[in-house]
């Protein structure tokens, strides 16, 4: 049927932004692509898990821990990112396709459609299903080593630093 | 196929779910942990009508409909009551610019600096006088239309269009690019540079344009008249061209380059409002090859297109055979 597409629009207008060409000194800008795969009938709250897997992995291992899961959602993730890894070679000047990682990975509900079930006493239930959207953003180069903040190994300097704020923190209840 | 089918499976490799909505090519090999059977078979037709089935839309349609054969998408049609697609007769036809140069300029091997006791020389010095006349007979053609026009004149309106039309082109001006190229050149021009940055610099002449060729040619009837008219340009330019994230592809804004060009401007002489806009460059042969840009590819392999499949029937290959063909 030729339905009107639904769905986000945002996301692939990122795609088209212009930069300002960049001076001869200038530490090279990294290249990127933002690719989506609307309405999957899968559900979100589960395609969440396969999305923030590969958050801040390169592109390969990306590809490679995903075959690994056992997932109906990593297959639709997989193809998208194989999908946007062509994109960003053919339409966004990456030169190497193993040079990308990837920076942003998320899933948002889509369309959710209702079905009604039997109860017993001539009760009724919804039934919701689910349709998600996925985003992705690749950009080029190597990934960073720490893709989160949290996970950043901490220094003797900045632990000290805390230990020693935490001790100042300390107060003397009920004192002036 | 309804959802409820899919509980009934252990893996998604079953081949009749391979046409399953939804499910992307690849899935095979996706397993599932669990049975949903029910261990009580007694109920299960009771069980079944709790559930009504929902038909939902298949969203991934569109990306297979490529995959599949007329016939799935005469069914498919049929099925959805969609009529076939009316067949577009009409040639759309484009009137204010031709689709070609017509006998085009074939600039002198060295820029006519060839000598003429040679051989080459005296076949080309033979060559520019026959051509000449053909061009002076374009020109009094041109003039019958336009009474200021003059070969003398009119390369420094050309430069001017030129110039116009380049400037154009780097800033984006669609409107004025309109005015200053037709129809056949506006693709050639813009298509590589629409996600790309463009610096573009005019320095100077290093010589003064001037028109070697000129044509004339009669369209549909006789009064519809289209005129060509080459001049040759030797300037001097600076280029450079960035991508989207403004990182440098091709050249340097700081390396002025010589430019010899051989620029055809076209005008439909019949049309009052007609303009002299840029047609199409001509690129003699001699010419030296153009700087490669700076990114590498992976060479694409030819497509090598499938045998059509004929009616004789097929030799079954014996084992041996199909194990050598893939070794």
């Amino acid at each position: 049927m030729a339905q009107q597409q639904k769905g986000p629009k945002k996301w692939p207008i990122y795609n088209k932004k212009m930069f300002p060409p960049q001076l001869p000194g200038e530490e090279r800008r990294p290249a990127y692509v933002c690719h989506m795969r609307t309405n999957i009938k899968y559900s979100p709250f589960k395609m969440w898990y396969v999305a923030s897997m590969i958050r801040g992995m390169s592109i390969d291992e990306a590809l490679k821990q995903l075959s690994f899961v056992n997932k109906l959602g990593a297959v639709h993730v997989k193809e998208a990112l194989l999908e946007a890894q062509k994109l960003a070679v053919e339409k966004h000047n990456v030169e190497f396709k193993s040079n990308l990682w990837v920076a942003e990975s998320f899933a948002t509900k889509g369309l959710v459609y209702k079905g009604v079930r039997r109860h017993a006493k001539g009760r009724v239930g919804v039934i919701h299903y689910f349709h998600t959207h996925y985003f992705v953003r690749l950009e080029e180069g190597t990934p960073p080593q720490h893709f989160y903040f949290e996970t950043v190994p901490k220094t003797t300097k900045t632990l000290l630093s805390e230990w020693v704020d935490e001790m100042r923190q300390r107060r003397i209840p009920l004192s002036l | 196929m309804s959802l409820s089918q899919w509980t009934g499976l252990r893996t998604l490799l079953t081949p009749s779910l391979l046409n399953v909505r939804n499910v992307p090519a690849v899935s095979a090999g996706i397993q599932v942990r669990h049975i949903a059977k029910h261990w009580l078979p007694q109920f299960k037709k009771l069980r079944r009508l709790k559930v009504q089935k929902v038909k939902l839309p298949n969203f991934r349609e569109d990306q297979d409909a490529s995959k599949l054969s007329p016939d799935q998408i005469r069914a498919r049609m049929k099925e959805q009551g969609m009529l076939p697609p009316r067949s577009w007769m009409e040639r759309p036809v484009f009137v204010s610019a031709t689709s070609s140069v017509f006998e085009a300029y074939v600039p002198p091997e060295g820029d006519g600096k060839l000598s003429a006791l040679t051989l080459g020389g005296a076949k080309q010095s033979m060559e520019l006088l026959s051509k000449k006349s053909k061009s002076m007979m374009a020109v009094r053609k041109i003039k019958s239309f336009e009474e200021d026009f003059s070969t003398k004149y009119f390369p420094e309106e050309a430069q001017e269009i030129y110039l116009k039309a380049h400037k154009a082109l780097a800033e984006k001006d669609d409107d004025t690019l309109h005015q200053c190229v037709t129809e056949l050149c506006y693709p050639l021009m813009t298509d590589d540079l629409r996600s790309c940055t463009v610096r573009w610099q005019f320095l100077k002449s290093l010589e003064p344009p001037r028109v070697v060729h000129a044509r004339c040619t009669e369209v549909i009837n006789k009064e519809n008249i289209f005129s060509q008219v080459t001049v040759r340009f030797h300037t001097q330019q600076t280029l450079a061209v960035y991508d989207r994230f403004g990182r440098l592809i091709y050249g340097n804004e700081v390396v002025a380059k010589d430019v010899l060009e051989y620029v055809v401007f076209e005008k439909h002489l019949a049309n009052v409002y007609g303009l002299w806009r840029i047609h199409e460059k001509i690129i003699p042969d001699w010419m030296p090859e153009r700087e490669a840009g700076k990114k590498t590819y992976i060479k694409q392999k030819p497509v090598v297109e499938a045998e059509p499949v004929t009616d004789s029937v097929v030799q079954p290959v014996t084992p041996t055979e199909g194990s050598a063909a893939v070794a």
